[in-house]
């Protein structure tokens, strides 16, 4: 394979992803603004049209909390209010969103190529010869309809994901200052990604490079706690710059801890906090972020030789449990799934878990309407489609993990290989 | 419930598995790695040690009802009545220019005398003091703090008259009538006293009636209110209104037909109603709006309405008379025009007006079919009795002159207004003592202290509108306190409820966390043993 | 003794001027009416039915709808459904609209909750809550509780979403009396086993009834084969029948005794309970009870007599008087006061500021993208660092 056919296939990937992508802004132009609209794209945390609104305020010298629409990070206050207004010149925007798209997608297909699913530090898979090449992944990721989607939809969430790959990217490639920084601007976007620390932590631990590494654990996990946490002052500050108080901490993170908007998702928190009895309000918002936060020790420990693992289970769990989900999540958990091609024949659920994603996909917007706009369902048929699409994701997150505790278990004992397994 | 953690899978029983082989009979797998069994230790410590050292802190902090420390025992004693003694020291300046300084101490003394021994209601007395024997000083006896003053002078025979514009009572006496220096009774004292007695009949009968009504202890109550004094007393305080700073008056004009479909109203009130609104100013605001409804049909429609008729006269189906005016209560005064009449008895005169207690006043005003506009001067009457009926849903004490019926008014109030704070202080601590499970936030504890502090001062001070000012303060700050509105929500929450809530929630997570513990107990347990086992082997060796 | 007695007697003379005739016994002042339906969607169009047609009765009988309370948790009017749209009928011959065009719903739709419902009682609510939404009731009002839905032992369900329990009902209305909030209630419910709903008041003065006991259910009257549902409730249907034939205006005299004796288990296929225990005088005092002192506005009105307008002319005079006396004493107070701090004023004055919308304006919109760039540039900047030294 030669140098040249490559370059081609690369910029024909990101030609083609971006022109189908321009394609749909410009020749339909009614579906970017219904995409915007639509609860499985947009939460409160990332939705476009709140962007807009804090736009404004913002641009007007008001702050853009006042009115309790906008929750999302102050800094893309002034990246938005360079570009010209999205009303009058949406291709700037757009070609921003595209552009953004690609890069995740780079950092995708550098983290395919460094072989770590299939070769950490601590462990080599058997099974090492079956994997896909990065044009490959980067070609799932970006022609993948939920990506597509939330594209098109604008939803801020795209910026978190492109950072929460490049934090990976740089993390396999050895650079765990860089890690460190775009995991903290997923941080300061989303808040949730910052669970992601000690996985990530671990990950830049075991490639990093040899010649200017710090040998032992504990003052390189300091190291890096204390890079994050000075950036995140760093980030907090500016913010406190642009928007001249500290309100921005309780419009974004305080909405996000306490779920003050009840806006239908698909996830698991609204309906439950709409039924829930006033009194125990608090008690199972801590229950919630505890159990979302509770994985994160867990899965570390157990499959501490193979970080990226524990980072791709997570960011399946955080698809489901997360106070404010959307397609955008799981369309990041489905770009790193590729990446374990070689587990795949050890799964055993692809095709319900494939049946039971398509089956919510198709059948949350019929339900969602029959609630919002027919009037002839009510809460409960939408709720039970989020309720069957997070099934779909939590199947396919522990089968991901069966599947790569089978791939350790077999280094372990060869002779197993290829017999039928029971549980105990 | 998705709460499951679907990688409870990996918690504890992940790596242990056995070969299933369908030829050969179950084969024990291999024995663990010591590597293994630590890891899995890990794993279950780090669960246990999230719900620990996070969740049972949540758990605690937030299901735990705030209930701010209230002074309960306090409280009681107010509403009881033992915290204050509602006296009414009122005090009465003589001003005798024409008696030497020695005359007139010996009749202060011998009118107090008589005093006493006509008092039978510790609550109110009146106490007598010389005033500066200076004519021109009346002003400022009545406004350091009496209540009122008796201006002594000569005459032919003995009159007391009250003076219609200050809280004055002149008496003449007889000069012959002086009390010698060494009398023990006086006949101008007696009288002088009796006087007193009859002015201040009305509040002190009042008053004791207030305090018979609420919770006081009976050392505190006075006897002998005949029961048609208490019967009247208990139809005029049914009549007024409870206390508010502030009143709505609603002026309203209904038509049965499309005439008059005008009045002058904002000059008649002002001609004969603002004057008196002014005097009451100092007590109560008003705020006014009017309102003129044509095709207005009454709820009786005879034209002779008979007392039992007048209560459903006024169409509260149909009519506007909306409450919803901002915060304060309103009163209405409805001016009817059309052609019916009231006989209420065959002998007595028809009258034209009459008052609905707590809620205002209904005028029928005939008029010729054609008129068009109602003037000032036709509105005369009707708002003059507008005015009276004001009064008396205020609750103003019907005898003497016009200032001491005020001042008596402010003394009125402040009491219901004591009473009233106290008794609402009561009604909490028993809440708080009854709903143990209900939350009591700090605001409410506030509140209490402030109503706790305004009712002394106001008891202390009972008497003059510093009083009646803290206990409107007091009174208030006790309704917000009951009134919190985080006081509510489910106030019965019985623990199989709490069961309900918990247990689908929790258990899943719940049973894989405790049978992992259990398990990992039992398989250290059996380590121990073995090892233990295998060492003793090793010593007998 | 006597002379005191001669004493009082300017009182009782003034009192009585006023009060000339009133004979009645002053029990209470206002008729309050609680009226709430917890059920919503079509196939329930009998619960709504039932309590318009309560609320019809105490319109009827004259308490206005500021002291109506109505909690409609849907609109039937207006259903789809409905094939006589804008209407309500609690009979099948659809002679009296319930709807008409004049009534008043207090709490509509999804405010119909139960916390909603114990907030009005223990007026435990809000400052921005109207006037109208309120039970401003005192210890002279009377209250008619009409409750209807669907229930069960000790609950009575809201809205499908949530319940009232005979727990919680039973503290609340102990508040209000702790609060003495009402003189006497009444309180009616119409649900399946409805009487368990009042087991477990406790507080004074309240006669309770309901339509079934313990594990029996309340039945529909009849259905109106055109709307195609049930219309009315048997138990409500009688009440009614009761209270437009023998009520039928506030001269009424038949007594809450007599409602209660028309109750029969051949009419209402259960059996309706009573609960007096809890009214003082017990069951003697609470039967004789009028019923307009629940269904109806009892007003004791106090007709004046012939006029004397000498006396209130010279009220007038008088005022006048005063109002300019004490006006004259506050100008000479302010204007002593004037002097010494006007200074003082002034400051306060110019310190007081008043806290405006905050306009919109696009100023200095340079520094700000300056700024914002600045920022943005400083992430990159970062970023690019990073990747610098560390990609080599």
């Amino acid at each position: 394979m030669d140098g040249k056919v490559t370059i081609g296939r690369t910029a024909g990937l990101y030609i083609g992803a971006a022109v189908l992508r321009l394609a749909i802004f410009t020749l339909l132009p009614g579906i970017p603004d219904l995409l915007t609209g639509r609860v499985e794209i947009s939460t409160p945390v990332t939705s476009f049209k709140r962007l807009q609104e804090g736009l404004f305020l913002y641009n007007h010298n008001v702050s853009p909390y006042d009115g309790g629409v906008y929750h999302q990070a102050p800094l893309f206050l002034p990246l938005f209010s360079l570009l010209p207004n999205a009303s009058s010149y949406p291709i700037f925007t757009y070609l921003l969103y595209i552009a953004v798209d690609l890069l995740s997608a780079g950092a995708l297909w550098k983290i395919a190529d460094s072989g770590e699913t299939v070769a950490s530090a601590l462990f080599t898979s058997p099974r090492k010869e079956k994997r896909w090449n990065g044009f490959i992944i980067a070609a799932v990721f970006l022609f993948n309809p939920f990506t597509v989607a939330t594209c098109i939809g604008r939803s801020t969430s795209v910026f978190t994901t492109c950072a929460i790959l490049h934090a990976i990217a740089k993390a396999v490639s050895g650079a765990p200052f860089s890690a460190m920084v775009a995991i903290t601007f997923a941080g300061y976007l989303s808040l949730y990604p910052l669970l992601l620390l000690p996985p990530l932590v671990l990950l830049c631990y075991d490639r990093q490079r040899i010649e200017r590494g710090i040998k032992s654990v504990i003052p390189f996990v300091a190291t890096n706690i204390a890079v994050v946490a000075g950036i995140m002052g760093l980030l907090f500050g500016m913010s406190y710059l642009i928007t001249g108080s500290w309100e921005f901490l309780t419009s974004t993170y305080g909405v996000q801890l306490t779920l003050s908007d009840l806006t239908p998702n698909v996830g698991l928190w609204w309906y439950f906090f709409i039924e829930m009895f006033d009194s125990f309000r608090s008690f199972f918002l801590g229950v919630f972020w505890l159990h979302l936060s509770c994985y994160v020790g867990g899965l570390t420990v157990r499959i501490r030789q193979q970080p990226l693992v524990v980072l791709t289970l997570l960011l399946g769990i955080f698809g489901i449990f997360k106070p404010y989900p959307s397609i955008s999540d799981t369309s990041l958990f489905l770009a790193l799934v590729p990446l374990y091609r070689h587990v795949f024949p050890l799964m055993r659920y692809t095709f319900v878990i494939a049946a039971v994603i398509m089956y919510a996909t198709f059948l949350g917007p019929a339900f969602y309407y029959l609630w919002i706009y027919a009037g002839s369902g009510n809460a409960n048929f939408f709720y039970a489609i989020t309720l069957v699409w997070n099934l779909g994701q939590s199947l396919l997150v522990c089968d991901l993990m069966f599947a790569v505790l089978r791939d350790e278990w077999e280094v372990e004992r060869p002779e197993m290989a290829g017999k039928e397994i029971r549980q105990i | 419930m998705s709460a499951q953690p679907p990688s409870s899978l990996s918690t504890d029983d992940a790596p242990p598995v056995a070969v299933t082989n369908a030829t050969s009979e179950l084969k024990q797998p291999p024995a663990e790695k010591p590597s293994d069994i630590r890891r899995r230790g890990y794993v279950i410590l780090s669960f246990w040690l999230i719900v620990l050292l996070l969740g049972l802190p949540i758990w605690w902090k937030t299901t735990t009802i705030y209930r701010a420390d209230l002074p309960l025992q306090e409280m009681l004693d107010w509403s009881d009545g033992k915290a204050c003694r509602p006296v009414f020291p009122l005090r009465i300046s003589i001003q005798a220019n024409s008696l030497q300084d020695q005359e007139a101490q010996n009749l202060l003394r011998l009118t107090q005398h008589a005093l006493d021994d006509l008092n039978d209601f510790a609550g109110h007395h009146l106490r007598l003091q010389l005033s500066p024997p200076l004519g021109d000083e009346a002003t400022s006896a009545t406004n350091n703090g009496s209540a009122l003053t008796i201006r002594l002078s000569p005459g032919e025979a003995t009159t007391a008259t009250l003076d219609p514009y200050e809280p004055t009572l002149d008496i003449t006496y007889p000069p012959n009538n002086i009390p010698s220096p060494t009398a023990s009774s006086s006949a101008l004292a007696t009288y002088v006293a009796s006087q007193l007695r009859s002015t201040f009949g009305e509040e002190q009968a009042t008053i004791s009636y207030l305090l018979s009504t609420n919770s006081m202890p009976s050392e505190h109550r006075p006897l002998g209110l005949s029961p048609e004094t208490v019967e009247s007393l208990a139809k005029r305080t049914t009549r007024s209104l409870k206390y508010s700073p502030t009143y709505h008056l609603t002026f309203s004009l209904f038509t049965s037909g499309a005439l008059p479909s005008s009045w002058d109203i904002e000059t008649a009130i002002e001609e004969y109603m603002k004057p008196v609104l002014d005097v009451l100013s100092p007590i109560h605001n008003f705020t006014i709006d009017t309102q003129v409804q044509l095709y207005a049909a009454p709820g009786v429609q005879n034209d002779v309405l008979q007392k039992q008729d007048l209560s459903s006269f006024i169409n509260a189906a149909e009519w506007p008379l909306s409450p919803s005016i901002g915060g304060a209560p309103t009163i209405n005064f409805i001016v009817f025009v059309g052609n019916q009449t009231i006989v209420t008895s065959p002998e007595s005169e028809s009258s034209q007006s009459w008052l609905i207690p707590q809620w205002g006043t209904v005028y029928l005003l005939s008029q010729p079919w054609d008129t068009t506009h109602v003037s000032t001067e036709t509105l005369k009457q009707p708002l003059l009795t507008f005015t009276s009926h004001l009064f008396s849903l205020l609750g103003t004490p019907q005898s003497g002159s016009l200032p001491l019926r005020l001042s008596t008014l402010t003394r009125i109030r402040s009491a219901d207004l004591l009473l009233r704070a106290s008794s609402t202080l009561g009604s909490l601590a028993r809440l708080a003592l009854a709903l143990p499970s209900i939350s009591i936030p700090s605001s409410v504890a506030d509140g209490v202290s402030k109503t706790m502090t305004h009712l002394r001062l106001a008891c202390d001070n009972l008497g003059g509108l510093d009083g009646l000012e803290h206990a409107r303060i007091a009174e208030a700050e006790a309704e917000r306190a009951f009134f919190e509105k985080s006081m509510v929500g489910q106030l019965f929450f019985p623990d199989e409820h709490k069961i309900a809530v918990y247990l689908p929630l929790l258990g899943p997570v719940a049973v894989p966390l405790i049978m992992g513990a259990i398990n990992e107990f039992k398989a250290w347990r059996k380590r121990r043993r073995e090892k233990a086992e295998k060492g003793a082997e090793k010593k007998k060796e | 003794m006597k002379i005191s007695n001669v004493l009082h007697l300017p009182a009782i003379l003034a009192a009585a001027l006023l009060a000339l005739a009133t004979l009645v016994e002053a029990e209470h002042t206002s008729n309050w009416a609680v009226l709430v339906c917890t059920s919503r969607f079509w196939f329930n169009y009998r619960h709504l039915a039932n309590v318009l047609s309560i609320y019809r009765t105490v319109k009827r009988l004259g308490i206005p709808d500021s002291q109506i309370i109505l909690m409609l948790p849907d609109d039937m009017a207006c259903n789809p459904r409905n094939a006589f749209p804008g209407t309500v009928y609690s009979n099948a011959d659809r002679a009296v609209d319930l709807y008409g065009d004049n009534i008043e719903v207090d709490y509509r739709g999804y405010e119909v909750t139960v916390e909603n419902f114990i907030r009005l009682l223990t007026d435990r609510v809000g400052e921005e809550m109207p006037r109208s939404k309120r039970l401003l009731t005192d210890d002279r009002s009377n209250i008619l509780v009409y409750m209807t839905g669907h229930g069960g032992n000790e609950f009575l369900k809201f809205q499908d979403a949530e319940e009232i329990g005979a727990f919680d009902l039973a503290d609340a209305f102990e508040q209000m009396w702790e609060k003495k909030r009402y003189h006497e209630i009444l309180f009616m419910i119409d649900t399946c086993q409805a009487n368990t709903m009042y087991s477990k008041l406790y507080s004074p003065n309240i006669i309770a009834t309901g339509s079934s006991e313990l594990d029996q259910s309340s039945y529909s009257h009849h259905a109106d084969n055109d709307i195609g549902v049930a219309v009315i409730d048997r138990y409500t249907y009688y009440n009614l029948e009761f209270l437009e034939s023998e009520v039928r205006d506030t001269s009424s005299k038949k007594t809450v005794g007599d409602l209660f004796d028309s109750y029969t288990y051949e009419k209402i296929h259960s059996n309706a309970g009573v609960r007096y225990d809890l009214f003082r005088g017990g069951e003697e005092a609470a039967r004789s009870r009028l019923l307009t002192d629940f269904f109806g506005n009892v007003q004791n009105v106090e007709v004046d007599g012939a006029k004397n307008s000498t006396i209130e002319e010279d009220l007038i005079s008088l005022s006048k008087t005063i109002a300019a006396l004490h006006k004259k004493y506050e100008e000479e107070e302010a204007a002593l006061i004037k002097n010494s701090t006007a200074a003082a004023r002034k400051k306060t004055t110019s310190q007081r500021k008043i806290q405006l919308a905050k306009p919109l304006t696009d100023d200095n919109w340079w520094t700000k993208k300056i700024a914002g760039a600045t920022a943005i540039a400083g992430c990159a900047l970062l970023w690019g660092v990073g990747s610098f030294f560390e990609g080599r």
